[in-house]
C-alpha cells in the first residue's frame, strides 16, 4: 500500500497521499497544504515540522518533495515551469491546476540545475 | 525523527533523500572498513595475549612485595631571597604586578610573628613589619571573632572563617569555622586572629563585601609566609583572585584601606603604608585596634 503521510493535532488529523499534494507553505507557526484538488488546508505545524513528518513517515519515497528556501516544500512532480530571472516557479498538473510560487534566485537555480542533472 | 539542519532562502533540499547514501557501493565499503577493523582489533588482542605468556614462561614469578615508590622532592621556588638565619631580621619588600594589579609583598626574614593590642610604638626597633590585623566592632569596639593574645583569649565566636595563627614561632593561615589552633594558642601562650577567607587551597573564596579599597592580606604560599598589599584600590575578590594567580596556597584579609602599619628593609629604611591617624591625634583609635607585628628574633 502506497505511504499516506498522517498530519496528526490534539484536536484533527489529516491523512493524505503524498502525490496530491502540490506544495506546502509556510504561514509564521502554521502551514497551507495545497492541494492537487484545489482545496487548500492550514494545519498547526511549522513547515520544519512538516519536512520531519515527510522525512519520518515517507523515509525515501519523502524524496518527492523538495525544501524551496524557508517558506515552501514542493512536489517536484507538479514542477512545470521556472523562470529563475523572474522567481517565478509554476506547480502544475498540466491539466486541472496551476499554481505560481515565488522563491529566491538562487533556490529556483540551484532547483533548475537538479532537474536538468536528473534529466540527463 | 530525524532531525534536519535550518535552511537559508536560497538554498533548496530535496526531503527524506538519505544524502550519506549516494553511493550504491558506500556500504560494501563500510562493511569491508568494519571487517578490517574488527580483524586488527582480533590481532592485536591475540598477539598481546600470546606475548604476554611467552613472557610469563621467561620471566621469574613477580615478588610479593609493594614496589618500592620514591618520591620527588617538592621544589619550593619561595619568593623571598635566602637569607642567612644569622643575620639581623628585615622585610624584603617586592614589587609585582599580577592581572594589571599592583602588589607589594612584605616577606619577613628571621623574624617572628606575634599579635598585639592597642597603640604600638614606632620607635621599637624589633619590630620589622607591622599591620593591622582583626577588624574592630563599630558598636562596642571589641575584637570581630575569635582572638588569642600570647595564650590569653581577647574575644570569642566566628565571624570570618580565615584564621591566622602563630603559636611557638609557627605561623599557620587558613579558612575553617572551627580550628584547634584557637585551643593550642591558648595554650601554648600563641596567638589567634580572625578575618575574611580570600584564598582556601589555591582557590578563591569570595566574600560578601563588594566595594573597592586599598587590599591587604597574609598568605601562605609552599610554607613562605608573607604579607601583600595592592597598589590600587580593588575588589575583595579581584585581590584574592591575584593571590591565587601568584600561586598562594592559603590567605586570609588583614585590614586595607588607610589602616596604619610599615615595614622595616634590609638596610633599615622604615616603609610606611596607610595613615598614622593613631599619633596625629586626628582620630582616636579604638583601644582594641590590633596589629600582626614581625618582631626580629
Amino acid at each position: 500500500m502506497k505511504k499516506q503521510l498522517v498530519i496528526s493535532t490534539s484536536i484533527d488529523l489529516v491523512r493524505i497521499a503524498p502525490d496530491r499534494v502540490v506544495y506546502f507553505a509556510s504561514d509564521g507557526n502554521y502551514s497551507t497544504i495545497v492541494q492537487t484538488d484545489g482545496e487548500v488546508r492550514m494545519v498547526s505545524y511549522q513547515l520544519g515540522q512538516i519536512e520531519k513528518l515527510i522525512g519520518s513517515q515517507l523515509g525515501s519515497e519523502g524524496a518527492i518533495f523538495i525544501r524551496i528556501g524557508k517558506s515552501l516544500i514542493i512536489n517536484r512532480s507538479y514542477i512545470y515551469y521556472i523562470n529563475v530571472p523572474k522567481q517565478k516557479l509554476i506547480l502544475s498538473d498540466v491539466n486541472t491546476f496551476n499554481h505560481t510560487v515565488t522563491a529566491s534566485k538562487e533556490a529556483l537555480k540551484q532547483l533548475k540545475e537538479l532537474l536538468e542533472k536528473e534529466a540527463k | 525523527m530525524k532531525e534536519f539542519k535550518d535552511i537559508k532562502d536560497d538554498q533548496i533540499r530535496i526531503i527524506g533523500e538519505d544524502n550519506s547514501g549516494k553511493s550504491p557501493f558506500r556500504r560494501f565499503w563500510i562493511i569491508l572498513l568494519s571487517v578490517c577493523v574488527l580483524l586488527l582489533v582480533g590481532g592485536s588482542i591475540l598477539f598481546a595475549v600470546l606475548n604476554r605468556e611467552k613472557a610469563s614462561e621467561t620471566e621469574p614469578e613477580p615478588a610479593y612485595f609493594e614496589p618500592e615508590t620514591t618520591s620527588e622532592p617538592i621544589v619550593c621556588e619561595w619568593l623571598g631571597s635566602r637569607v642567612d638565619s644569622l643575620a639581623k631580621g628585615f622585610t624584603e619588600i617586592r614589587d609585582t604586578l599580577i592581572n594589571d594589579i599592583p602588589l607589594r609583598i612584605y616577606i619577613p626574614h628571621n623574624a617572628e610573628m606575634s599579635l598585639y593590642v592597642g597603640r604600638m610604638d614606632i620607635r621599637d626597633t624589633s619590630v620589622v613589619y607591622a599591620a593591622q590585623a582583626a577588624d574592630v566592632r563599630a558598636d562596642n569596639g571589641g575584637i570581630v571573632g575569635a582572638f588569642v593574645l600570647k595564650g590569653t583569649p581577647r574575644s570569642w565566636g566566628l565571624s570570618k572563617k580565615g584564621f591566622c595563627a602563630s603559636i611557638d614561632g609557627v605561623v599557620t593561615v587558613g579558612v575553617a569555622e572551627n580550628s584547634p589552633l584557637f585551643e593550642e594558642a591558648t595554650e601554648k601562650e600563641g596567638y589567634f586572629f580572625r578575618q575574611y577567607p580570600l584564598v582556601d587551597n589555591g582557590q578563591l573564596v569570595e566574600n560578601a563585601p563588594k566595594g573597592k579599597s586599598i587590599r591587604r592580606g597574609i598568605c601562605d604560599r609552599q610554607g613562605e609566609i608573607f604579607m601583600v598589599e595592592t597598589g590600587t584600590p580593588e575588589s575583595f575578590h579581584d585581590f584574592a583572585q591575584a593571590l591565587v594567580d601568584l600561586g598562594v596556597d592559603q590567605a586570609i584579609y588583614l585590614v586595607g584601606s588607610s589602616a596604619y602599619g610599615w615595614a622595616i628593609d634590609q638596610a633599615g629604611t622604615r616603609h610606611e603604608f596607610g595613615d598614622n591617624n593613631y599619633y596625629t591625634g586626628r582620630r582616636r583609635m579604638p583601644k582594641n585596634t590590633s596589629y600582626i607585628v614581625w618582631r626580629r628574633k
